[in-house]
């Protein structure tokens, strides 16, 4: 740029200010012009209006001289300016005014073009006082502005065809810090960083509106292709990475700026904010709401610490300070070196913050220090119809809009029960984008390196792969089958195979379209999917009694639902043919062992009644908390139970010996050695939290989704035993348990159970004594 | 000139795009809606609870044509949007007694 935008924007003033002078026919006493907002600053765009405002010593005075007004204003128009002028007394330029805080913003700017001198510099006088004693109001004013701009653009800069303008980071931002300094008594004082800025995005402001000959600021494909070219700086997407560099050092400035003086204008906030700092630790400490590094050096030792201010994000819900930012920014490449485990990315994926540390990972350049992966993505625009947004902002929004989603997609997501994996999935279910060829393909491939850089267990690893290639299934089935097609459940149900996936599909479909742009997740098209979600599950679910292992290579596994063949690995299935070994030898065989936070205990048995009843009793006598279960059967009629459960007293750990104990127990409960209710006579007493929201225990039969059995649901409130009283009312009821699949989600357990009488469906008389005995089961201790 | 409003099935509506747009017919507006006619919905059972369905997606399509060729629009809506089965939808015809372009108040069918 040979000449300065600003220079020529100041030039463009100074014409418009001849032709001002030079029409005026207005009294000389009592009246005088002034030039305010973009036009008294003098940065004047071609097409932009001519902000006057005309200073009348009285009303009465102004209303005298109607005429001479509208005749001044009609010359200006016929010279070919689009005025906007306002006509005001000196006493209502110095009043707030909340319905109009334009008028006082445009105020800051104002400079004297012609008419009475005296009247001006009266008002010239008036003015700083007024914005010294009404500062706080009209920053009120100001800020809350600037929030509803943002909001209308969904607070983020990365729109693919910005309004230079109005969307954040635009030229409205730089003003906003020009006029904050100037509320602060000061002239405006914008950074080195900041007058760049103002001069590149005003650059194209000007070639916008040469371009279409009017007020046009929208900075659409083709405005980028022209200005790419104009500057020979290689193609538009690469020209647009300018863009957002530009618009991110706005936008953040004022960010800063707007909490800063919305803090000080708070007591409330401050209160909650001086609240905050206690969350300090010995690593970091939070000042006026943000994170620091208490000891910034250590970074250089210790590069985990980086992540753990991530953590520290991604648990309390505080942003990391300018500081804390500028120094791991340095120590981008050492982090890089370093690299990341998934045991430490996905403690901060699992937090309640983790979109916002992911944000921010972004934002310092630690995403794509850990996942270079990613790197590409920044920035990146990729045309089409319907995204709003640059492909790593859609991504983080999608992130975004998961924790935000509402109703049956909000009970979904506590389901998941490995969040952080559905959150890498999301992270890089578009990082093939922008690649040329399939974005899909090329997006597993990435994903499935930096996967086996950081080390994520290989059952994971194909859950995310199964996400990123499967994407857009969901989206696809919505706009071209016919959900109610027994067919489009079939085919949907063969692509997911378990509930599990269909969970995280769903979740990550409804964050994906509604991160598209903020109008597409209309309620109608959250409503499909939710029916499609529910189609699939139904389908999974019939599946689960119907379906079954027919030709196995060892007999154990023959006649076992195929989900169980789906949810386990290679690995998982040897241990229980050795353990289908064992028990042929032992008549039992029961495997206690380590998950991760939880236990798991694996037994194999031949199947008899008060079974499944009997292995839950004998955990629960020990004080465990059963969190899921799954109880299939086989051919031979040998039953392969698992339970994943809690120990919240620490019990096992501290005493491995108690392992051996437990084990025993239950395979003496499991054979029938010894009396279950004996056990569970000793059992430690339940110690319910007194909640005011109990949930209502709901019991519901269904012969429709199996061929051979009926189905039972239970949703119940969670309590120690629950799960002991629901297998044991069923055994009572002489109904023989096929298949059981229990989860819990906080204090809510969700049971179903395939239940056979002699082979066949529950007769109806039997299922209502079921339903009375289940239900009393249900009902809180 | 008659206006021609057709309710579909979601799934339909590409395909029933592409069908006009292959008779030279792409000015239309299409409108996320709910409803239902005949096909009254149905129950839902999910994790114990159950909800009836019974206002279903649907697609309304509206656009005015002029009257020599409308018998051929409507045809073209009936057959891309058939699969044959209940919940099909339905199309409506109604006689249009002006249209004006707002731009630069162009009258009647050159309006359209």
């Amino acid at each position: 740029m040979a000449i300065r935008p600003s220079s020529l924007l100041a030039e463009r003033a100074a014409e418009v200010d001849a032709l001002v002078i030079a029409g005026r026919e207005l009294p000389e006493s009592g009246c005088a012009i002034l030039a305010v907002g973009g036009y008294g600053r003098r940065q004047l765009f071609p097409y932009s209006d001519i902000d006057l405002l005309l200073l009348f010593e009285s009303e009465k005075l102004a209303l005298a001289n109607k005429s001479v007004i509208s005749d001044f204003l009609r010359r200006l128009w016929d010279a070919g300016l689009r005025v906007s002028q306002s006509v005001r007394t000196p006493a209502e330029c110095v009043e707030v005014h909340h319905g109009n805080p334009e008028l006082n913003v445009s105020l800051l700017d104002q400079r004297y073009l012609a008419g009475d001198r005296n009247l001006y510099d009266d008002l010239a006088r008036r003015l700083p006082r007024f914005l010294q004693a009404s500062r706080e109001p009209l920053v009120r004013n100001l800020s809350q502005l600037a929030r509803e701009r943002h909001a209308k653009y969904a607070d983020t800069f990365y729109h693919l065809e910005p309004d230079v303008k109005e969307t954040p980071g635009g030229l409205r931002d730089y003003q906003l810090l020009c006029w904050l300094d100037q509320l602060r008594g000061g002239a405006p004082d914008p950074s080195p960083e900041l007058l760049d800025a103002f001069e590149f995005l005003s650059h194209i402001r000007r070639f916008l509106h040469l371009a279409a000959r009017r007020d046009s600021n929208v900075l659409t494909f083709e405005a980028q292709d022209g200005l790419a070219e104009e500057s020979h700086d290689g193609d538009a997407a690469h020209w647009m990475r300018g863009y957002y560099r530009h618009a991110r050092a706005v936008f953040r400035a004022a960010t800063r700026r707007l909490e800063a003086t919305e803090a000080k204008s708070s007591s409330l906030f401050a209160q909650f904010r001086d609240r905050r700092s206690r969350l300090s630790n010995p690593d970091f400490s939070v000042v006026r709401d943000r994170v620091h590094f208490r000891e910034p050096h250590q970074l250089d030792h210790q590069p985990d610490l980086a992540l753990g201010l991530f953590e520290f994000v991604a648990r309390h819900g505080v942003r990391p300070s300018l500081d804390a930012e500028q120094q791991i920014a340095a120590r981008l490449p050492r982090l890089a070196e370093r690299g990341a485990a998934w045991t430490a990315l996905a403690r901060v994926f699992t937090l309640p913050h983790a979109p916002l540390a992911v944000r921010w990972m972004h934002e310092t350049g630690a995403l794509s220090a850990v996942f270079p992966e990613l790197a590409h993505i920044e920035c990146l625009v990729v045309r089409d119809f319907y995204h709003r947004y640059t492909v790593d902002e859609h991504t983080i929004i999608a992130i975004e809009n998961l924790l935000k989603a509402p109703g049956p997609y909000r009970d979904l997501r506590a389901e998941i029960e490995r969040p952080a994996v559905l959150l890498l999935g999301i992270l890089f279910h578009d990082s093939g984008k922008g690649s040329g060829s399939s974005h899909v393909e090329v997006g597993v491939e990435l994903a499935r390196a930096a996967m086996a850089r950081v080390d994520m267990p290989a059952a994971d690893r194909e859950t995310v792969e199964f996400l990123i290639e499967r994407h857009m299934e969901l989206s696809a089935a919505m706009q071209s089958r016919d959900v109610y097609d027994p067919k489009t459940a079939r085919d949907l149900a063969a692509i997911v195979q378990t509930v599990e996936r269909l969970k995280a599909l769903t979740l990550l479909t409804y964050a994906d379209v509604s991160a598209v742009n903020p109008t597409v997740m209309t309620p109608w098209r959250a409503e499909q999917l939710w029916q499609l979600y529910l189609i699939v599950y139904g389908e999974l679910t019939r599946e689960l009694q119907s379906e079954r292992v027919a030709a196995a290579p060892h007999p154990f596994l023959e006649g076992l639902p195929t989900r169980y063949v789906r949810t386990h690995n290679a690995a998982e299935v040897q241990r229980h043919l050795a353990l289908a070994a064992e028990c042929e030898t032992r008549g039992v065989a029961v495997d206690i062992n380590r998950r991760e936070a939880a236990w798991e205990l694996t037994l194999i048995a031949p199947d008899r009644p008060g079974l499944f009843a009997a292995a839950a009793a004998s955990l629960s006598s020990f004080g465990m908390n059963i969190l899921r279960a799954e109880a299939f059967a086989n051919r031979a009629g040998q039953v392969l139970d698992t339970f994943t459960f809690e120990d919240p007293h620490r019990n096992l750990d501290l005493n491995p010996s108690e392992i051996d104990r437990l084990r025993e127990i239950a395979e003496r409960a499991i054979t029938g050695k010894s009396d279950v209710r004996e056990l569970l006579r000793n059992r430690p007493k339940p110690s319910l939290p007194s909640r005011k929201a109990r949930i209502q225990g709901r019991v519901s039969f269904d012969d429709a989704a199996s061929q051979t059995a009926t189905l039972v649901e239970i949703v119940a409130e969670d309590r120690p035993g629950l799960l002991y009283d629901l297998a044991s009312a069923i055994s009572e009821s002489g109904a023989n348990i096929e298949v059981v699949l229990i989860d819990t989600q906080a204090h809510k357990a969700i049971d179903v159970f395939y239940l056979t009488a002699d082979r066949a469906k529950l007769p109806p008389e039997r299922q209502s004594a079921l339903a009375q005995s289940l239900e009393r089961a249900t009902q809180p201790a | 000139m008659k206006k021609i409003e057709a309710i579909i099935q979601p799934f339909k509506l590409e395909e029933v795009k592409e069908a006009l747009k292959s008779i030279g017919i792409d000015g239309m507006t299409i409108s996320e809606v709910r409803g239902h006619g005949r096909q009254k919905g149905h129950k839902e059972v999910y994790r114990g609870q159950e909800y009836t369905v019974d206002l279903l997606p649907k697609v309304k399509l509206e656009m005015v044509i002029d009257d020599s060729r409308y018998e051929e629009v409507v045809q073209k809506i009936a057959t891309s949007a058939r699969t044959g089965k209940i919940g099909d939808g339905k199309i409506f015809v109604f006689d249009v007694a002006e249209a004006v372009r707002i731009r630069n108040n162009d009258r009647g069918d050159s309006a359209l």
